[in-house]
């Protein structure tokens, strides 16, 4: 920094100090006002906020989740342990259930499906002809004949037997489909959870799958979220308090971290957003930026005291002006990278994205205004709170950098950096988009969720649907015989892919009928053979039944229809290889007269998200790291430096994205903004140390002298940051939502690699390669310091 | 590292400035390309079809010896296996209507009928099959069964269709007029046939099928099926669970008394016992008298419809909602690695 700005800063601060009294409450009276403001702030789920904006897929399942059913589908089984579920108990559970279920909030009351709704019918031949009549309702079966003649009627009708009754007759499903609208998925969830328990019982084991039901779990550990953060920001204070010593020093960062979150806060929800009860890692994300330049700004106080600078007044202005650059470069470089995020057009990356910036923007007020502020206010003769003292253990970490950097030890850390980096790069690749496991990453493999998930997909044919809309072009293209056969191609085509547990279209229910039409003979279960034959079946079967009930299948003038595929698991890989699959197959079998489109339902939807994100994690990664080379060029007026601050980037980036590629941590929706806004966390930690060096430079040539003094100085806190960061962030491991265990881990993983890049391979490469921007040259020599004017 | 570099002369000097100027603007302009233009390929993996689909439906099965083993099916499917059911091949076939019947005379020569008229041979094992034509009809005329006897193959179907070929399957001569009646299978010990069809109809020849005869039945349920272990003992099985046995020859039958209201598709003589199977999983058996009749089933737990049963050695095979191996009372059921 030239000496002039050098001055203009010092001059700003001395003022602000000057006017300290107005200036903190100011900040109060703000943050009161946004105080007041966040505590409004809605936590909740908003399920469109999920879906990808002007993606076709999403269109079409805008367009056709009415009728076909939309991505908020819940599954719920009843199990029986002993015999089969021909029980009168059993069925009258599957009879209460359905009804009770129409209470349920939000639920789309069109869409309950199960024995004992109107919508399970069979076709079959009477005296007065062919009949389609509901299976089981309004009335339950009456004794042993009634139940026979039950269990005859679910046997013989492929629509049932297979996809709401298991093949071993133990198990019934019961469906149920969720408006998308602005409802209360808390109260649903509850509602949902107590039928559940009252269904269960009496050797019934219930189950139950679903986004919605996801989504409640996911509200129902909120309680223990929060607790969690407030036990890692209680952690934050114990750690910051051992390991500083002061009051000033525990309680500074903290209100850093806290004026931050309350502005931010109050910010998105005058900016009308709500927030995501899984993104409160993010939140700690960005807290954990806040309290590192706190920590900073702390530690150089300290050293400025201890060096003898006279006042706590002047030492505050001093550790304000000599930081300032560094602090400001870390605020706007992670503001920008924060920002490239809401380029990913997803509604909850956009919203996560805005109030990421902003939170990031509020820490140039909360720790370099407000901590300087304060500082002044405090003694410069400290007097330690306790006597406990791990600085030589800190100084003994920080003496074995400096050790490394020195001797030729730093030659042994590059290759190795080098050699890490490499092998984290290739094995990077291995990262999944979408999820990478069966079951949802959300929860803990073992939890009742996740259980359900596969006990259903085991007795059933999938639990999550994908419906590929048949578009025909006239009406009455749906009668079709080549329409329909190709239908029935398709779904044989897809099923082929083990992950596909079935698939149901209007080209099986029509052979059905035609073969009830012919005295129950297989050897006509087939397409009519003409559009008249199968107009003729569809009357057939939906003659006496509500208008509306054939709309699974087909609209009423049998111009779009569905097939509509089931899924044992929404594996990133399965949806993948499905939809090109879906596209192969439209593309070498072209039909006359209608148009396969993609994609609805949750795996449609997914489907969406993920090529979204494929195709989009490119560009944000490479914007991000942009963003940082162009502010870094700029600060330094050297394109060296940019291109310098990448490496400690670089670095945590791939061995952060080879864990999770290891571990089997996809990037998804709930990932995204985790991995995204991580991009730039901790490279301010590199920030701090080089400007330490050149800092130090300012004051003699010596650059091995001036590195060892910038580790002692600003890479004990950087030590202090990282070390109570990632001690506080192990807490979320123990948290019931493994999606929140596994990003504390990311965050940590991040923060250590940052740190020791900071401390060991930074500093070494400055050795090395002294680079211009920091050692200077022949032409362009280090400005000298001018002795600053202090009073 | 550089001040090493310097030693070397101005050469070296001006190469390094240049590199270390010029890198950043590589990877800046390098970074702004991949923002904006480079696109992730999705990996996807491949699919391989298995031979036998879990939508498939096979209609008919021929096994002419205990390790050759042919299965037809819907959407035109034809599966071989060489190792007695153990493994399946699927055979290529460009046709996509439904197949319903399927004969053999040896692991090299069969031939298969379906919908729309569709007769297809082979004398190679299946690795082709020729269309074959039948004398024209303007009815439908789909085909439900072919059975051999001696040279000859009779096909049977829709509309009264009753064809013969002397030529292994390659020319098709028609054998009865057409009418309104489907004729749903056949049977032939020497130079006596039986031939059984919709409403309970029953015709006979003795003549090795130049004339039939119309016999008198029982009743007026369609026969899906008909088998006779010598010139006078023969069973035909039919709709809503009916069973007939004679012992003149099909001459006479007499019903046995309803054991179940499903329907019996398929009915054979396996050297020692009566075997019928049908819907919902049911199988009726009996002694060589037929006349002692037991109802089961295929195998416990088992619900799936056949509409054919085959022996070979000591393993029958089922065709049906699902292509099937019975060997010594365990049903094994093809291409299905997740029951």
């Amino acid at each position: 920094m030239k000496n002039s700005t050098f001055g203009k800063v010092d001059a700003t601060f001395a003022y602000l100090i000057r006017f300290r009294a107005l200036v903190v409450a100011a900040v109060a009276l703000v943050t009161l006002a946004m105080g007041w403001q966040a505590s409004q702030i809605e936590v909740k789920t908003v399920f469109s906020d999920l879906l990808p904006r002007n993606h076709p897929y999403v269109e079409v399942n805008q367009r056709f989740k009415q009728t076909f059913g939309g991505s908020n589908m819940v599954s719920i089984m009843l199990e029986v342990k002993q015999g089969d579920i021909f029980d009168p108990v059993v069925l009258g559970k599957v009879q209460k259930l359905t009804v009770d279920l129409q209470q349920v909030e939000g639920i789309d009351t069109y869409q309950i499906i199960s024995l004992a709704s109107k919508k399970i019918k069979e076709v079959r031949a009477s005296t007065e002809g062919v009949e389609s009549r509901p299976l089981m309702w309004p009335d339950l079966p009456e004794g042993e004949a009634g139940l026979a003649a039950l269990k005859a009627a679910v046997l013989n009708n492929p629509l049932v037997y297979g996809p709401y009754v298991s093949t071993d007759l133990k198990a019934t499903l019961v469906t149920i489909d969720f408006s998308d609208g602005n409802m209360d998925y808390t109260r649903a969830f509850n509602q949902l959870m107590k039928l559940v328990d009252e269904t269960a019982g009496d050797g019934v084991e219930v189950r139950i799958v679903g986004e919605p039901v996801l989504y409640g779990w996911v509200n129902h550990y909120l309680h223990e979220t929060l607790t969690i953060f407030f036990a890692a920001v209680a952690a934050l204070v114990v750690l910051l308090c051992l390991i500083t010593r002061t009051w000033h020093g525990t309680v500074l960062p903290l209100l850093a971290g806290l004026v931050s979150a309350i502005w931010a806060l109050g910010a998105a929800r005058l900016m009308g957003f709500h927030l995501d009860p899984l993104v409160v890692v993010v939140a700690f994300l960005i807290t954990a930026q806040a309290i590192s330049n706190s920590v900073q700004l702390i530690a150089r106080f300290d050293d400025e005291t201890r060096q003898g600078t006279p006042g706590a007044a002047a030492a505050a202005r001093a550790s304000a002006r000599n930081l300032f650059k560094p602090s400001m470069l870390a605020i706007v470089a992670d503001a920008g990278c924060v920002l490239v995020v809401a380029l990913t057009p997803i509604p909850l990356l956009q919203k996560i994205s805005f109030i990421g910036t902003v939170w990031v923007l509020t820490i140039a007020i909360s720790a370099l205004i407000l901590t300087p502020v304060m500082l002044s206010w405090f003694g410069s003769r400290q007097r330690f709170i306790h006597p406990v003292n791990i600085n030589p253990l800190l100084m003994r970490i920080l003496g074995l950098c400096s050790a490394i950097v020195t001797t030729r030890w730093r030659f042994a850390v590059l290759g190795m950096a080098g050699v890490v980096f490499v092998m984290s790069g290739l094995y990077a690749f291995n990262l999944k988009v979408g999820d990478a496991n069966p079951g949802s990453p959300i929860l803990w493999p073992d939890s009742s969720y996740n259980r359900d998930a596969a006990e259903i997909n085991r007795q059933f044919q999938g639990s999550d649907r994908m419906f590929v809309v048949v578009a025909g072009k006239e009406p009455g293209a749906l009668r079709e015989p080549e329409v329909l056969s190709s239908m029935t191609r398709f779904q044989k085509y897809m099923e082929a892919q083990p992950e596909v547990g079935g698939s149901v279209s209007l080209a099986d229910i029509l052979p059905q009928v035609n073969r009830v039409l012919r005295e129950g003979n297989p050897m006509y279960q087939e397409l009519g053979k003409s559009a008249e034959e199968n107009a003729e079946l569809m009357y057939m079967f939906v003659s006496g039944s509500d208008p509306g009930d054939m709309d699974r299948y087909a609209d009423a003038d049998a111009k779009n229809g569905a097939v509509t595929l089931f899924f044992r698991d929404h594996q990133g890989e399965t949806i993948r290889t499905a939809v090109a699959r879906v596209r192969d197959y439209v593309e070498q079998h072209p039909v006359k007269g209608a148009d396969y489109l993609l994609a609805g339902g949750l795996v449609g939807v997914l489907a969406a998200v993920n090529e979204v994100i494929l195709a989009g994690q490119i560009e944000a990664i490479a914007l991000a790291l942009l963003v940082l080379v162009v502010c870094c060029t700029v600060t330094y007026r050297s394109t060296v430096a940019g291109v310098f601050f990448m490496i400690p980037v670089l670095l945590s980036n791939t061995i952060t994205f080879s864990y999770m590629a290891w571990q089997g941590i996809g990037m998804n929706i709930n990932t995204l903004p985790v991995v995204a806004l991580g991009i730039g966390l901790g490279v301010d930690y590199t920030f701090y140390i080089v400007d330490g060096i050149r800092e130090n430079l300012h004051r003699s040539h010596n650059v091995e002298r001036a590195i060892v003094n910038a580790l002692m100085g600003p890479g004990k806190g950087v030590l202090i940051t990282a070390m109570t960061l990632i001690t506080s962030v192990v807490l979320w491991h123990f948290s019931s939502l493994r999606l929140q265990a596994d990003m504390g881990v990311l965050i940590a993983l991040w923060l250590f690699i940052s740190a020791f890049s900071a401390l060991f391979i930074m500093p070494a490469l400055v050795y090395v390669f002294r680079p211009e921007f920091i050692v200077g040259s022949k032409r362009h020599p280090i400005e000298q310091a001018e002795p600053v004017l202090v009073g | 590292m550089l001040r090493r570099l310097r030693k070397y002369g101005g050469g070296a000097r001006g190469v390094v400035t240049l590199m270390t100027s010029s890198a950043p603007l590589v990877i800046v302009g390098g970074l702004l390309y991949a923002g904006l233009f480079v696109k992730a390929e999705a990996v996807v993996q491949k699919v391989e079809p298995p031979a036998i689909e879990r939508r498939d439906a096979f209609y008919g099965v021929a096994a002419p010896d205990e390790r050759t083993v042919w299965a037809v099916g819907a959407g035109g499917k034809i599966v071989r296996s060489e190792d007695g059911g153990d493994s399946w091949v699927r055979q290529s076939l460009n046709i996509d209507a439904n197949l319903q019947g399927i004969a053999a005379w040896d692991d090299k020569t069969a031939v298969a009928v379906g919908n729309g008229g569709v007769v297809v041979a082979t004398s190679d094992g299946g690795a082709t099959w020729t269309r074959a034509e039948i004398p024209g009809s303007n009815n439908p005329n789909k085909l439900f069964r072919v059975r051999i006897a001696g040279d000859s193959a009779w096909a049977v179907g829709e509309f009264g269709a009753l064809l013969r070929s002397t030529d292994r399957g390659a020319t098709w001569t028609r054998v009865l007029p057409e009418e309104d009646r489907a004729w749903n299978d056949i049977a032939f010990v020497g130079d006596s046939g039986w031939l059984v069809g919709e409403f309970g109809a029953l015709t006979k020849s003795t003549d090795g099928g130049a004339t039939w005869n119309p016999v008198e039945m029982p009743n007026k349920v369609s026969l899906m099926s008909v088998a006779f272990r010598d010139a006078r003992n023969g069973v035909a099985v039919g709709l809503a669970g009916t069973l007939l046995v004679t012992s003149d020859g099909g001459d006479s039958w007499k019903q046995v008394p309803a054991l179940t209201r499903e329907h019996f598709y398929s009915v054979v003589w396996d050297e020692g016992r009566w075997l019928a199977v049908g819907d919902k999983g049911v199988m009726a058996s009996a002694d060589a008298a037929a006349a002692q009749w037991q109802l089961g089933r295929v195998a416990e737990g088992d619900v799936s419809w056949r509409t054919q049963i085959a022996r070979a050695g000591s393993r029958y095979f089922l065709a049906g909602s699902n292509l099937a191996v019975l060997d010594d009372g365990a049903l094994r059921v093809a291409g299905r690695s997740r029951m």
